[in-house]
C-alpha cells in the first residue's frame, strides 16, 4: 500500500495536525512541511506554540504573525537542500483577533469593540475562540497566498469538540434566533438596550441581572450591537471555513502517543472527525518504543556479573515499554478501521532541530518503518 | 502528607496534559484520607479518570464515597450551573421558568467565564460546607485541575470577574473565591512535570503565570517519570557488543535529561519530589499506591 503521508501530500494542499497536547503535534507538522519542501512542494507551517529550540531551529524567534522563509543558510548548516522554499510562522492569537476586527469592523465601531470587555474575554477566554481564530488564519492564508501546501498545527484542545465546533460556535453566537430576535428590532429602532430590558416583561432580565448585575447585561448588549454589523461577514466566513475543512484537498493528520491514556482520546477524536465528514489522511503514532532485538538477551547473558543485572533490568524495561506500545497500536488499529497508521519511534532526545525533523519525516514518509514488539506478556 | 501541603485545605494539582496529574491527585487524595482527613477529590469537566485509577465505578457529577474518608466528584458545567442557580434562586420552579428559557440560555452561554465560575464555585462551596456538629464536611479538597493554559484561564476567572463585572451576586461570589485561591494558608498548588524539555518549559511558565496573573503560590513540584542514573562509562567498555552499547547510551541520555530537567525545576526554589518512571502493566491502583509511597518517603 502506498505510504499514506505521501498520498496526502499529493492530494492535499492543506494538512491539519490535530490531537491532545504533549504528543508531538508541532514536530509532526513541521516535519511534514519540511519533507514537502525537500520533495519540491513549497510549504508553510503555521504553528501555535512551538518549543523554544524548535522555534529557533526554524528561525522563528519572536516573529509573531509574520510568515518567514527558512533561509538556505539555515538548511545548509543542517546539510539539507530543499527543492522548494519552506516558510514558517507562529500564530499570535490575540493579534489575529485584533486584525480580524480591524479588517472587518466598520471604522466607527473598531475602537468600541476592541475596548469592550466582552470582546477581550471573547478573544482570549471563550472556549473555542483560539480554535476559531486558527481556522480564520488558515482561510486567509489559503485564499490570499499561494503556498502549494499549508500545514496547520492546531492548539492543544482540552476537548476535541472545541476545535471542530469552533466555526459552528461563532455561527451560533451570531445566528441564534434569540440574538436575531433581540437585535433586529433594536437595530431598526437604533436603540438596543430597551428591547433587552423589556424581555419577558423584564422578569427574566431581572433574574439574570441578579447573577450578573444590570450593567453587565448592558455591556453585553452594547457589544452585540457593535459587532452586529460584522455578522454577515462572520457568517459567510464561518461557512467558508467549514467548507474548507470538509474539502477533498484538506487532510487531517491525527497525532497521538501509544500510551493507553492517550489512545482513548485519539479514538474519540477520530470518531468525531469522521462523523463531521473530515478526511483523516493518517494517524501518526509518535514516540513508539521499538522491540528489543533478540540477540541482546544472549549478549547480556554473557556479561560479567558486575554489569549483567543493570543491562538485564534495562532490557526488561525496554521490552515492557515495547510490548505495551504494541498493544496500544493494535487497539488503535482495531478502533480506527481503514484509516492508515504511521509509526514514529521514540528518539533518545526531543526533536529540536532541522535534522531531527528530517529524521522524523523519514518515518512519516515511509523511508523507514518501525517494527512492533510481540504483544504478549 | 508532604510537609508543604500538610496545612492546606485546598490542593490544586496542575501541569501539562499527559504528565500524570490524575494519578498524582489520586495519590494525594488517598494519602490524605488515610491520615484521617475527610477528603474530596474533584475532576473538572474531564473524562473521568480518578475513580478508574482507584478501581471504582464512575462517580459522575454527584459527590460519591470511594473509600473511608475519601469522596470524589466530576464537576460538569450543566449540573454546576443548575446547583449554583438553585442556591441563589431557592426555588426549582423559578429555575425552570428562567433558566430553561431559550433566550436566557443563549445569554448565559456568552456571559464571559460564567461556566468556569460555576464550576469553581461548586468546588469551593464544598470547602465551606459543615456537618450538623459544626465540623467541616470536607477537611481537604484536591482539585485535578485543567491542563496548563486552561488552568490559568480557569483560576483567573474570579479575578477577571471582580475586575470586569459590576457589583452583583456574581461579583460578590467571585471576590470570595479569589480570596480563597490566593490565600497561601488555605491553598497550595502542586505543579506536575515530566523530564522532557517541553513539559519543563511549561512548568516554569505556569509557575510564573500563576504567581503573576493569578497570584496563586505554588507549594510543591512533582517530577514524574524520573529516570535515575544507572550506567557509568566503566559499564560501557570498547569491547561491549554494539547493541548493548546503544542500550546503555540510550539509558544514559534519558537519565542525563532527567537530571537536567530536575536541575531546571529546582531553580524555582520549591521542593521537587521525583517519582521514578514506572514499569507497571496498568496505570491503576498499583501505580497510585507507588506514587503515594514515594510522596510519603519524601516527607
Amino acid at each position: 500500500m502506498k505510504n499514506p503521508i505521501r498520498a496526502a501530500l499529493e492530494s492535499c494542499d492543506v494538512l491539519i495536525t490535530v490531537g491532545s497536547g504533549g504528543v508531538g503535534k508541532t514536530t509532526v507538522a513541521a516535519a511534514l512541511a519540511l519533507r514537502a519542501a525537500m520533495e519540491g512542494q513549497g510549504s508553510l507551517v503555521c504553528t501555535i506554540d512551538p518549543a523554544r529550540r524548535l522555534a529557533n531551529a526554524l528561525g522563528l524567534q519572536a516573529l509573531g504573525n509574520a510568515e518567514t522563509q527558512i533561509s538556505t543558510g539555515t538548511f545548509a548548516q543542517a546539510g539539507l537542500a530543499p527543492r522548494a522554499p519552506m516558510y514558517a510562522m507562529m500564530l499570535d492569537m490575540k493579534r489575529t483577533w485584533d486584525e480580524l476586527i480591524e479588517r472587518r469592523a466598520p471604522p466607527d465601531k473598531r475602537e468600541k469593540i476592541l475596548n469592550n470587555r466582552f470582546y477581550q474575554s471573547l478573544s482570549s477566554a471563550l472556549a473555542g475562540s483560539q480554535e476559531y481564530v486558527a481556522m480564520e488564519k488558515l482561510w486567509e492564508l489559503r485564499t490570499q497566498r499561494d503556498y502549494p501546501l499549508i500545514v496547520l498545527d492546531t492548539p492543544p484542545t482540552a476537548h476535541a469538540l472545541d476545535f471542530l465546533d469552533a466555526p459552528n460556535r461563532i455561527l451560533d453566537f451570531l445566528d441564534n434566533d434569540a440574538s436575531k430576535w433581540l437585535l433586529t428590532p433594536a437595530m431598526a429602532a437604533g436603540k438596543f438596550g430597551l428591547k433587552l430590558f423589556n424581555l419577558g416583561g423584564s422578569y427574566v432580565a431581572k433574574t439574570i441581572a441578579r447573577f450578573t448585575g444590570t450593567e453587565t447585561l448592558q455591556q453585553l448588549a452594547d457589544f452585540m450591537l457593535n459587532i452586529s454589523g460584522m455578522n454577515e461577514g462572520f457568517r459567510e466566513r464561518a461557512h467558508q471555513t467549514r467548507a474548507l475543512l470538509e474539502a477533498e484537498t484538506t487532510g487531517f493528520v491525527l497525532v497521538t502517543g501509544p500510551m493507553p491514556e492517550r489512545l482513548d482520546e485519539a479514538i474519540y477524536f477520530h470518531t468525531l472527525l469522521q462523523q463531521n465528514k473530515m478526511k483523516v489522511a493518517a494517524i501518526v503514532v509518535n514516540r513508539v518504543h521499538g522491540p528489543v532485538p533478540d540477540a541482546l538477551w544472549g549478549e547480556v547473558a554473557r556479561l560479567p556479573p558486575s554489569t549483567q543485572a543493570k543491562f538485564d533490568q534495562t532490557l526488561k524495561e525496554n521490552d515492557h515499554l515495547a510490548r505495551q506500545d504494541a498493544r496500544g497500536v493494535a487497539k488503535l488499529r482495531e478502533a480506527c478501521g481503514t484509516t492508515p497508521l504511521v509509526l514514529v519511534p521514540r528518539f533518545d532526545l526531543d526533536v529540536h532541530d532541522l535534522n531531527g525533523l528530517y529524521e522524523t519525516s523519514r518515518w512519516l514518509w515511509g523511508d523507514r518503518q518501525l517494527e512492533l514488539a510481540a504483544q504478549g506478556h | 502528607m508532604v510537609e508543604e501541603l500538610a496545612d492546606k485545605r485546598l490542593v490544586v494539582v496542575t501541569g501539562k496534559g499527559g504528565v500524570g496529574k490524575s494519578t498524582l491527585a489520586a495519590a494525594l487524595a488517598m494519602q490524605s484520607a488515610r491520615e484521617g482527613l475527610r477528603t474530596l477529590v474533584c475532576e473538572v469537566n474531564a473524562k473521568e479518570r480518578i475513580s478508574q485509577l482507584l478501581g471504582r465505578p464512575e462517580v459522575g457529577p454527584e459527590v460519591t464515597a470511594l473509600d473511608e474518608n475519601l469522596w470524589a466528584v466530576n464537576v460538569r458545567p450543566q449540573e454546576a450551573m443548575r446547583e449554583y442557580a438553585l442556591m441563589m434562586l431557592k426555588f426549582e420552579s423559578i429555575y425552570s421558568a428562567v433558566f430553561e428559557n431559550r433566550v436566557v440560555r443563549y445569554f448565559l452561554r456568552f456571559i464571559p467565564s460564567l461556566q468556569e465560575l460555576v464550576l469553581l464555585g461548586k468546588i469551593l462551596f464544598h470547602l465551606r460546607e459543615k456537618r450538623p456538629d459544626g465540623r467541616w464536611r470536607f477537611d481537604r479538597i484536591i482539585i485535578d485541575a485543567p491542563a496548563t493554559g486552561h488552568a490559568i484561564t480557569f483560576f483567573s476567572v474570579p479575578q477577571v470577574i471582580v475586575d470586569t463585572v459590576p457589583p452583583g451576586a456574581m461579583s460578590t461570589d467571585a471576590t470570595w473565591m479569589r480570596d480563597l485561591l490566593v490565600d497561601p494558608k488555605t491553598t497550595g498548588v502542586v505543579l506536575v512535570s515530566l523530564p522532557e524539555e517541553l513539559p519543563v518549559n511549561e512548568t516554569l511558565e505556569l509557575h510564573a503565570a500563576l504567581a503573576s496573573r493569578v497570584k496563586m503560590q505554588s507549594a510543591l513540584v512533582v517530577l514524574n517519570g524520573f529516570i535515575a542514573p544507572r550506567f557509568t562509562p566503566a559499564d560501557v567498555p570498547e569491547t561491549l557488543p554494539e547493541g548493548l552499547k546503544q542500550t546503555a547510551r540510550h539509558h544514559m541520555a534519558r537519565s542525563d535529561l532527567s537530571a537536567a530537567c530536575l536541575e531546571r525545576l529546582q531553580t524555582l526554589g520549591l521542593k521537587v519530589v521525583t517519582v521514578p518512571r514506572m514499569f507497571t502493566p496498568e496505570f491503576g491502583r498499583q501505580a497510585v499506591e507507588q506514587v503515594a509511597a514515594r510522596l510519603g518517603a519524601a516527607k
